[in-house]
């Protein structure tokens, strides 16, 4: 059986959940100042005064097991929005996966798709800056789009507020034959990586247009269909 | 007397949060997580560590 990294998430962010909240509810009940007088507590191998002991579980109650639950909530995060179906609960990001899957759009996504030129991950390979500042940068974007989803405080058609940074095409296509091969890709290739000209402004649209994702247009039903 | 009472009640209801976003991951679970449970176990730490400092002190231990 092969064990994937959601199970180690289930189960070590359920542990250590549950240990907290029993650790929690026990801290909250002990009344510190009788615990002078209390026999002492067996706690794994060892005896400890109860003062001790208390201290001890609500030092884990309240800094050990809130660390590991955080950490382990934040891979889970981090883990989960690499995945295409994570962009896909949002419900502003479905006209941007459906028409990626959709094997009759000719979209630059959809060719990527399609043509399995990007095994997996699809979404976040285009869309997050590699390297730690890049990607740091990208999770607090994620944050903020977090906040105005959740909060229904944008508006549809969405923009892009950032400009996409071309660095994330020639991660994959400078250097290869076919890219090479392209005399203009030779002549506008400091203006490529200054981003000052982008790729789209030759490859074409990435994804529906704003006239398409915007409500109420022929193509929004079908753009909105529940993610597959 | 009860020195940690609402300290662990912050951390009991974040330990709920991020218990029901593992088992249950969504764009709300993940906005509840992030910024409602996250700080609530980062006031519960900060007014935990208060709370020993001031006892240590109050020991002359530090």
């Amino acid at each position: 059986m092969r064990i994937d990294y959601i199970h180690l998430v289930y189960l070590f962010g359920t542990l250590f959940c549950l240990l907290g909240i029993s650790l929690c509810i026990r801290t909250a009940r002990t009344r510190f100042g009788k615990l002078q007088d209390a026999p002492p507590v067996s706690l794994w191998i060892t005896r400890l005064p109860a003062e001790s002991a208390a201290k001890l579980i609500a030092f884990g109650a309240l800094i050990v097991l809130p660390a590991g639950a955080v950490f382990i909530a934040n891979y889970h995060t981090f883990e989960g929005v690499h995945e295409v179906g994570g962009c896909a609960s949002c419900h502003v990001m479905r006209p941007m996966v459906n028409d990626m899957q959709d094997p009759n759009s000719g979209t630059l996504a959809a060719r990527h798709y399609k043509n399995k030129w990007i095994a997996e991950n699809q979404c976040y390979q285009c869309h997050s800056d590699y390297g730690f500042s890049g990607n740091m940068e990208a999770k607090m974007t994620g944050f903020r789009h977090l906040a105005r989803y959740t909060t229904h405080t944008y508006k549809e058609p969405i923009t892009a507020r950032v400009r996409f940074n071309n660095q994330n095409c020639l991660n994959c296509h400078q250097g290869t034959l076919k890219f090479e091969a392209v005399q203009s890709h030779h002549t506008a290739g400091s203006r490529l990586a200054s981003n000052e000209m982008i790729c789209l402004n030759c490859h074409g649209q990435a994804h529906p247009t704003s006239i398409q994702r915007t409500p109420g247009s022929a193509d929004y039903s079908r753009l909105m269909e529940p993610f597959r | 007397m009860r020195l940690l009472h609402w300290e662990c009640w912050c951390a009991f209801i974040g330990f709920a949060i991020t218990l029901t976003f593992v088992l249950f991951p969504g764009p709300y679970e993940m906005a509840v997580f992030t910024f409602v449970a996250q700080p609530l176990f980062a006031i519960a730490a900060v007014s935990y560590l208060c709370k020993v400092f001031l006892d240590l002190r109050s020991r002359k231990l530090v």
